[in-house]
């Protein structure tokens, strides 16, 4: 399980996030939800270890994230961050050097089928083809969490598709999928729990199932409702 | 340790290429110049390789150094914060890969130069002259009063003091940038503050050096340089390593 306690992260005098509580649980796909600058890149990242929460806890399993937790949570940037020397070939022998669960023979098939050929430099990789590579190499790890901020960024429709598949596949009742978006109508299709995240402030946490048939509103209904539109009226 | 040390030297390798290049270009010169009878060249290339050796173990320092900094400042950081390695791990590769590259870079150099000698000498005159000449040349010198005199421990302690001193420079450099990248990130004057920090370690350094009494013999009193030069580097290097560990974001 991945946890955050009452987890607060300011820059100077930005609260980017403000004492987020929050629960993910195993078998589940999260859609995190929000504007820009709403806080869930900066939630992420801590949960990553890659930024330290000004105050607060974020624990995976229990233990605050750390060395040992990156053994099992997955993390994508939605920026890329690759080497500028590496080839497609060098970020999997990089992936495969230092993460156990890495496996070359399901990078080199994700990496096919995002038609990425593995000679290519990464510094001359599109934006499009960047998306592909950090969706492959990071879905190329079996992890126990796999954490994708905008995988769907600068992505056509069908490699949407194919990602989208992709991910459904490594959807299981061991592992915890969180992906973020502004693309609220692809995340309908693959999550079936949403965060919706305000101003730094956690909104709520629903079971996009039961908003559904409980409540007769989608994911995207939803979202327009918190965010300041005004198209629904219902409430949940 | 190690594969993070290999991907270490992975990012200076181009400049480690160019240096030998170049390192390379002026040695064939030294030989032509030696054989073809070209005195001014032989003599251009000699000079050029001293000031290359130089140029090479301090362009390894600040490349390394310059890395921390990329390291720290830009979104590639991830590819070492996102791996299952401690901070100590990682700044722990980082200060063995340099301190390795200048060891080896210097090995390489004094094995060239010696080559370099033992050519001259073969063509010219033959190698005790030379040894003579130089013997000759030193016993002209004198330190505090002292006659100085050049075996091959003293040589040996010298070489070591100069890696251990250049390493505590670039731990150094490492705690200045972790400091501006963790502890002062987003503040005002922050390169100008770290840049003042790592003049202020160093001169610290110094004053501390500079305690040490000049009673024993040379090697003896090198070899306390090389002591303390280690004890505060690996000073230095834990607090970096915790910094990191407790608060750097990248």
């Amino acid at each position: 399980m991945l946890e955050s306690r009452e987890l607060t992260k300011s820059f100077g005098s930005v609260v980017a996030v403000d004492h987020v509580s929050l629960k993910l649980e195993a078998g589940h796909v999260y859609a995190m939800l929000g504007p820009n600058g709403s806080g869930k890149t900066t939630w992420m990242k801590m949960a990553a270890g890659l930024i330290k929460p000004t105050s607060g806890q974020i624990l995976y399993e229990e233990r605050p994230v750390g060395v040992e937790s990156r053994r099992h949570i997955a993390y994508m940037s939605t920026e890329p961050y690759f080497y500028n020397w590496m080839t497609i070939r060098d970020v999997g022998r990089y992936y495969e050097d230092f993460f156990e669960d890495f496996s070359m023979e399901r990078y080199k098939e994700l990496i096919g089928r995002m038609e990425l050929r593995e000679d290519m430099k990464t510094r001359t990789l599109s934006s499009g083809m960047m998306a592909k590579l950090k969706i492959a190499v990071t879905l190329a790890r079996d992890a126990k969490v796999y954490m994708l901020d905008e995988p769907f960024n600068g992505i056509d429709l069908l490699a949407r598709d194919e990602i989208r598949t992709c991910i459904l596949q490594f959807a299981s009742e061991d592992k915890i999928l969180l992906l973020s978006s502004h693309l609220v109508e692809e995340m309908e299709a693959v999550a079936d729990r949403a965060i919706f995240i305000k101003q730094g402030h956690l909104e709520e946490i629903v079971d996009l199932e039961t908003m559904r048939t409980e409540y007769g509103i989608s994911m995207a209904d939803r979202y327009r409702q918190i965010y300041g539109h005004e198209e629904v009226t219902s409430n949940v | 340790m190690f594969k993070l040390m290999k991907y270490e030297f992975r990012k200076t390798q181009a400049t480690k290429l160019i240096l030998l290049a170049i390192i390379a270009i002026a040695e064939i010169a030294f030989l032509i110049g030696l054989y073809g009878n070209y005195d001014m060249t032989a003599g251009l290339s000699i000079v050029a390789l001293v000031f290359l050796s130089f140029l090479g173990v301090f362009v390894v320092g600040l490349e390394s150094i310059t890395i921390l900094h990329r390291d720290m400042n830009t979104r590639q950081s991830y590819m070492l914060f996102m791996t299952p390695n401690s901070s100590y791990k990682i700044l722990g590769a980082k200060v063995l890969e340099c301190g390795l590259s200048i060891l080896l870079a210097g090995a390489f150099v004094f094995a060239l130069g010696a080559l370099d000698i033992t050519l001259a000498v073969a063509r010219e005159q033959g190698l005790n002259s030379l040894w003579e000449m130089i013997q000759n040349f030193l016993s002209h010198i004198t330190i505090n009063g002292r006659q100085l005199e050049i075996d091959a421990p003293i040589l040996a302690a010298t070489f070591l003091n100069i890696l251990t001193s250049w390493i505590m420079t670039i731990v150094s450099a490492y705690l200045a940038v972790v400091i501006s990248a963790a502890l002062l990130n987003g503040k005002k004057f922050n390169g100008l503050i770290s840049f003042v920090l790592f003049l202020l370690l160093n001169w610290g350094a110094a004053k501390l050096l500079g305690l040490i009494p000049d009673t024993m013999s040379s090697v003896a009193t090198l070899l306390v340089y090389v002591a303390v030069e280690l004890v505060l580097s690996a000073i230095m290097y834990v607090v970096t390593a915790e910094i990191m560990e407790r608060k750097l974001s990248v």
